[in-house]
């Protein structure tokens, strides 16, 4: 490789603003609600699916009392998943936030695994509001931004209906060229 | 028209090959063989009307297509949302002398326009007033070097292989992955054979089966040899097909190549539609001197896209190339970053792991065989952590990685679609994290860095991401 020595200033890096230094807006708390009934509704679609042949052994009096202890084995690994993934929606969803600057917004999610995705208005291809029938019920709505190239792609989850909207707004007005 | 009718005849036997196999194999009487001209003679009407009803033409701007049968559509490509211009002649195409065009975009459908066959002199003109229009008005204050005079018809001839480095190129493939793709291709040609085989098995007697059961063991030896035969034939047929007589130059606005032997292609690729250039070589081929180069347009996530790749890149090649997509390299690094040690603790963890599978019989020769490889793994760890590199230039990013296969990926900064600050709870207490480049072209991302070192690093690609747009956006309100 022969790069030309050329000048190599230091990098003054004091004058790029910092993405650290912003403050991010919380998403709305009904989200939290929606996000914990969704995990109380799979752990309980989970045990069930993992108990009933329990159940059913248990009321037709077979005897399989060799089988029985194995039945916990499934059981307990399912509660230590439902304990990671709990942990992860109880100390993550604090963390859940987007702030928006001048030129661009930035997103960030999750206590066990955390991301920070940051994607300039001006590569944002168009936006969208998708809201399912929970959510609606819940008055939430979720905004999507889509980018060229599809790989940084932004779900912004569990806003205020209002909220939305006024952040679609200023995305879109940001957005035009 | 000719060339419309094969190629519609291949698509309706791409289609409906089981059918045909299954009438092959029934027992056939004569007059099933007057359904073929039948097929034929409807293929043939098919392929007449539609060329009557495809039309194209050269507006102002864009360049408009109509076509369809039943089913009428009307296609509008603006130039300036043209990613790259192919000319192509497969077998049929190169005997009747005519050359096909695709147009691809960055739509999600991948290609959007093909043009099977126009003739040879009205494709180079087409190609031609595409070069001088793709280089769009938004290109003139993103691209430093579209300053000077466009001159887009004068091209520096780049790498040009003779036979001689067609064979390097070919020696120096993944001949493990070869192998397979030749059984495959084999395996695919024979599919009857197998049947037969089975068949003339079942007809043997029980002893002579044992036999040759017992055989198949003394096979092994040689069936590995013809596997690495198989291998190496395999990566010289494809290379052969692939680069025969692989042309290519350079401008001041694009690339252009040409390559392949039944399927010539003819490449253009303008600088400004670049979004990713990636050198990837092997030991082997950096002995030859060459390194491989994959040129990434923007592409929606699923859609193939158009591949561009040349292999057999010299240095100066490359010093060539990189001087004219990234012109802000040659002034120098700003920043450099190397991951933190933690990374090679977990290649060497992650490596070491097949020599555990001692423990599970523990012996004199397993120790032994253990020890080499630990000790392999030692020495390989070092000089793989060593590799990985990032280097920021003042528009550029180059992500450098592997020691035996190495690869070095460039992006630029103006062209980035959003960069991500990525890290699971553990590194987050170490202040490790992954930065990645989402661009139009995929995401790319360098792992294990120093939180303070990435942070600066994701600052400073946003902000020169920002610069580089020509102007800022005004919010309405």
């Amino acid at each position: 490789m022969d790069i030309p020595a050329a000048s190599n200033p230091p990098l003054d890096l004091s004058g790029v603003p910092r993405l650290e230094d912003i403050a991010f807006h919380p998403v709305s708390d009904k989200y939290r609600q929606m996000r914990l009934a969704m995990w109380g509704a799979v752990q309980f679609f989970a045990a069930a699916a993992i108990l009933t042949p329990f159940i059913i052994f248990k009321v037709t009096g077979e005897e399989e009392l060799g089988a029985f202890a194995a039945w916990w084995w499934p059981l307990g690994i399912q509660c230590l998943i439902a304990g990671v993934w709990f942990a992860e929606e109880w100390l993550g969803f604090p963390r859940r936030g987007y702030a928006v600057r001048e030129r661009d917004i930035t997103y960030r999610t999750g206590w066990m695994f955390r991301t920070t995705t940051t994607v300039p208005f001006g590569m944002i291809q168009h936006s969208e509001l998708s809201q399912g029938p929970v959510s609606r019920m819940l008055g939430l709505n979720h905004v999507k931004l889509f980018t060229a190239g599809g790989s940084g792609n932004l779900r912004i989850a569990g806003l205020a209906e209002e909220e939305a909207q006024t952040l679609r707004a200023v995305i879109e007005a940001r957005t035009r060229r | 028209m000719l060339v419309l009718a094969v190629k519609f005849t291949w698509k309706v036997i791409q289609s409906a090959w089981p059918a045909l196999v299954g009438l092959s194999l029934a027992d056939a009487q004569w007059y099933h063989l007057l359904g073929i001209p039948v097929i034929l003679g409807l293929i043939g009407a098919f392929a007449v009307v539609y060329y009557l009803r495809f039309h194209f033409h050269v507006a102002s701007d864009a360049l408009i297509v109509e076509r369809g049968l039943f089913q009428r559509e009307r296609l509008q490509i603006p130039f300036e949302r043209i990613q790259a211009v192919q000319l192509f002649q497969g077998p049929v195409q190169q005997l009747v002398g005519l050359t096909g065009l695709r147009v691809d975009t960055a739509g999600s459908s991948g290609s959007e326009l093909e043009l099977v066959a126009i003739r040879k002199q009205d494709a180079e003109g087409l190609q031609l007033l595409l070069r001088s229009q793709m280089a769009s008005p938004e290109s003139a204050t993103a691209d430093p070097l579209s300053g000077e005079a466009p001159t887009a018809a004068e091209m520096a001839p780049m790498v040009e292989l003779s036979f001689a480095d067609l064979m390097k190129v070919g020696l120096t493939q993944n001949h493990i992955k070869n192998a397979f793709i030749g059984f495959a291709v084999v395996m695919s040609l024979f599919q009857g054979f197998e049947d037969r085989l089975s068949l003339w098995l079942a007809g043997l007697p029980p002893l002579v089966l044992t036999v040759l059961g017992m055989a198949t063991v003394l096979l092994i030896v040689p069936g590995l040899i013809m596997m690495a035969v198989v291998g190496v034939v395999t990566s010289l047929i494809g290379a052969a097909l692939n680069f025969w007589k692989l042309k290519s130059a350079i401008g001041a606005e694009g690339v252009q190549l040409e390559m392949g032997l039944l399927r010539r292609n003819v490449f253009e690729v303008p600088f400004d539609k670049v979004h990713l250039t990636e050198w990837k070589s092997n030991w082997l081929r950096r002995k030859f001197g060459y390194e491989t180069l994959r040129i990434r347009q923007a592409q929606a996530a699923g859609a193939g896209g158009l591949r561009v790749f040349i292999p057999a890149m010299e240095p100066r090649h490359r010093a060539a190339m990189e001087a004219a997509v990234y012109p802000d390299i040659a002034q120098g690094v700003l920043a450099e970053a190397r991951p933190a040690g933690r990374l090679r603790w977990l290649l060497f963890a992650g490596a070491i792991l097949p020599a555990l599978a001692v423990l599970i019989s523990p012996s004199i020769s397993h120790a032994i065989l253990g020890l080499c490889w630990g000790a392999f793994v030692f020495w390989t760890t070092g000089r793989r952590f060593a590799a990985y590199r990032m280097a920021v230039h003042s528009n550029a990013i180059v992500l450098e990685s592997g020691w035996f296969w190495r690869s070095r990926t460039v992006l630029k900064m103006g062209q980035l679609q959003g960069v991500e600050w990525r890290r699971n709870a553990l590194l987050e207490r170490r202040g490790i994290g992954h930065l990645v480049f989402h661009t139009a072209a995929g995401a790319r991302s360098f792992g294990y860095m120093h939180k303070e070192q990435g942070l600066r690093i994701l600052d400073f690609a946003i902000n020169q991401l920002h610069s580089a747009s020509p102007s800022a956006p005004q919010p309405a309100a």
